[in-house]
């Protein structure tokens, strides 16, 4: 992988979890209410608006990305978001870690290495 | 079969082919739109593009048979159906875009599966998603 595409691919990540994790915020936050009322309240959250931006950005990336490489390698490569969303929402959430999630995000790593690094 | 299971077959199912689609879309718009740089024309060249609206439509498609599936499927096998087009969009790349699958993309891919198949049991037993 070229000094270009790995750049890409960092941001990538990056731009999907803080995504994921500012509408993980805006959607926990207390208090929301319910039905309409709860669509308002998260609209009125920086977090939603930040989520968005990411995922915008992200939609630049990801095509960057598919252009320098092929389709069945970047999905592969983009595997890797899983895995740290999962590693973020522990750290951040709290969210806990069974010995089989563990073997999972590590059999998804250790994929995504032999496909990056081939 | 029930009703129910149908329902969620015909769900999972909906769901890979708008993830697949997406992806495939995205690649159909990266070639038309090269080469990328970092600059308005290459932006403009993105949008110019048909795929990419389809792409976005299939985005959406997919969120909102998510959302649906959500609220009635386990959460497990539902994870395990949104990640693994990995195996479709693989396919597509060989039928579509004449991409050749080398040894560590079938290693690679065969561990990644392994791993989501794993993600998928361990939050049907019970764990919390991530998100």
């Amino acid at each position: 992988m070229s000094a270009t595409v790995v750049t890409l691919w960092l941001l990538n990540i990056l731009l999907d979890t803080f995504g994921q994790l500012s509408f993980k915020a805006a959607a926990a936050g207390p208090g929301l209410g319910t039905g309409l009322a709860r669509w308002k309240a998260m609209a009125a959250q920086p977090w939603i608006w930040c989520g968005v931006a990411c995922y915008v950005g992200e939609f630049m990336v990801w095509l960057a990305f598919l252009s320098l490489v092929p389709l069945s390698e970047g999905v592969l490569l983009g595997s890797i978001n899983i895995v740290a969303v999962m590693i973020a929402g522990r750290f951040l959430f709290n969210e806990n870690f069974s010995p089989l999630r563990t073997l999972g995000i590590l059999l998804i790593a250790s994929g995504v290495a032999v496909v990056g690094l081939a | 079969m029930t009703d129910l299971r149908r329902f969620y077959l015909i769900g999972f199912f909906v769901l890979v082919c708008f993830d697949t689609f997406a992806q495939v879309c995205f690649k159909l718009t990266a070639n038309h739109a090269m080469p990328p740089e970092a600059d308005l024309a290459w932006a403009l060249r993105v949008f110019s593009s048909p795929w990419v609206y389809a792409a976005i439509v299939c985005y959406i498609g997919a969120f909102l048979t998510w959302m649906t599936l959500l609220e009635h499927a386990p959460i497990g096998p539902a994870f395990a159906a949104s990640h693994l087009e990995v195996i479709s969009v693989m396919a597509l790349s060989v039928v579509l875009f004449n991409e050749h699958i080398g040894t560590p993309q079938w290693i690679g891919s065969a561990l990644i599966i392994a791993g989501i198949v794993c993600l998928a049991i361990s939050e049907t037993d019970g764990d919390k998603p991530a998100a």
